[in-house]
């Protein structure tokens, strides 16, 4: 189980290391060595997803560890209040940044072990504070340093920690 | 002096009239007094085949075919947008369709013509995407369909597209130097042009010793431009 404290609550999470073994210890190392303190959600879009781990306030990129194995063939659906792994279109690509599906986003799973069907690997789901999840997929966003749907206000993961 | 003008990336559609009336002014101002344009892939949002009898899509075909009347030689090369753009399309507008890549000699140099996606081969997911609706039975199968399927389909994998790219760490993925450096010196280390990764920028190649121009077009997204070249270089113009 993981806490995310944020300026908007915190969310709790649980995660399915059975499934997920190689990204739940991925995942854990970033809280463990504080990776994800001071990072915000910086990339929100309603009804889609709310993305963070990567950015400082200010849109300060930080830098990551070494890509992890795609796992998405764990066949866990990306539903409402799960969580993900973001990556590049490279299937193995994954390294800090997760997102929170705040819809039922099927197109995302995991159809073949290709480029195109790999799919997004989902870890664990939220299990206290989807009020929070949902009042930060309602914040206002615009376009910032070449980024878009950011929050205008930063939502900021003020610290993350094993429970 | 005669000119030849190349634009790419405009993603022509009803829902930005004010791209739509710079595109047609356009067509009427530089582009009627150029030797040739050539449109170097995505000039519609998307093309769901030939037989699309949308109002909007006529509308584009006819001023590019008034174009080419007033004898302004037209080239259209694939997108990966508007890939299903067929000879009857072309035949419509007067234009000839060109390879991707095609070489060619601009006033003197020569000149490689691409779109651009096929030098973004890192883009794995787009590459499998691209080997799939490329090929031509699967193109056939798909234009068998009725219309109203295939622009359906054509709308939810515009969707995910867009969804996806938007969980992506980086920005949109750019050319492959390596890739970038074979196509020019298998093709004599000529001038590059193309579009496709919308990050207009003039570059350069040190390639066996040898300097590439790379010219990488603008998209039209939110305002117009287009590349200029006569017998002393290349230059961008904005509309």
């Amino acid at each position: 189980m993981v806490n995310l404290h944020t300026t908007h609550g915190t969310i709790t999470l649980e995660l399915d290391a059975a499934k997920a073994p190689l990204t739940v210890e991925n995942f854990l190392n970033y809280v463990k060595n504080g990776h994800f303190d001071n990072t915000i959600f910086h990339r929100v879009i309603d009804g889609f997803m709310i993305q963070g781990g990567g950015f400082e306030p200010g849109m300060r990129q930080k830098p990551t560890g070494a890509q992890i194995k795609n796992e998405a063939d764990n066949k866990l659906a990306n539903g409402n209040y799960t969580i993900a792994m973001a990556r590049t279109s490279d299937p193995h690509s994954a390294t800090a940044q997760f997102f929170i599906n705040v819809g039922k986003n099927d197109f995302l799973n995991y159809t073949a072990s290709s480029p195109q069907g790999w799919g997004y690997c989902v870890f664990g789901k939220v299990t206290a504070g989807t009020g929070v999840v949902d009042k930060i997929k309602g914040v206002k966003t615009g376009t910032r340093a070449g980024h878009q749907d950011v929050p205008v206000e930063d939502v900021v993961l003020q610290k993350a920690e094993e429970a | 002096m005669p000119y030849t003008l190349f634009v790419s990336d405009l993603h022509l559609c009803p829902d930005r009239p004010a791209i739509n009336r710079i595109f047609f002014d356009f067509l009427r101002g530089p582009a009627a007094q150029a030797e040739a344009l050539y449109i170097l892939g995505d000039l519609f949002e998307y093309w769901a085949g030939d037989d699309d009898d949308d109002p909007f899509g006529a509308r584009v075909l006819a001023a590019l075919r008034g174009l080419a009347g007033r004898g302004v030689a037209l080239y259209l090369m694939h997108g990966n947008r508007d890939f299903l753009i067929g000879k009857v399309c072309a035949e419509k507008t007067g234009a000839n369709l060109i390879e991707d890549p095609t070489l060619t000699e601009l006033y003197g140099t020569p000149t490689l013509l691409m779109h651009g996606d096929t030098l973004c081969t890192d883009d794995l997911e787009y590459q499998a995407f691209r080997l799939q609706v490329r090929n031509l039975n699967f193109q056939r199968e798909f234009l068998a369909q009725p219309l109203a399927e295939r622009k359906k389909k054509i709308e939810i994998m515009r969707a995910k597209s867009e969804a996806t790219k938007k969980i992506k760490p980086e920005a949109t993925m750019d050319v492959t130097v390596e890739t970038v450096e074979a196509q020019l010196r298998n093709h004599g280390y000529p001038r590059l042009i193309h579009g496709h990764t919308h990050r207009p920028a003039l570059h350069e190649h040190q390639v066996d010793g040898k300097r590439c121009e790379r010219w990488v077009l603008a998209d039209w997204y939110t305002s117009g431009s287009y590349l200029r070249c006569d017998a002393q270089g290349c230059r961008v113009v904005k509309l």
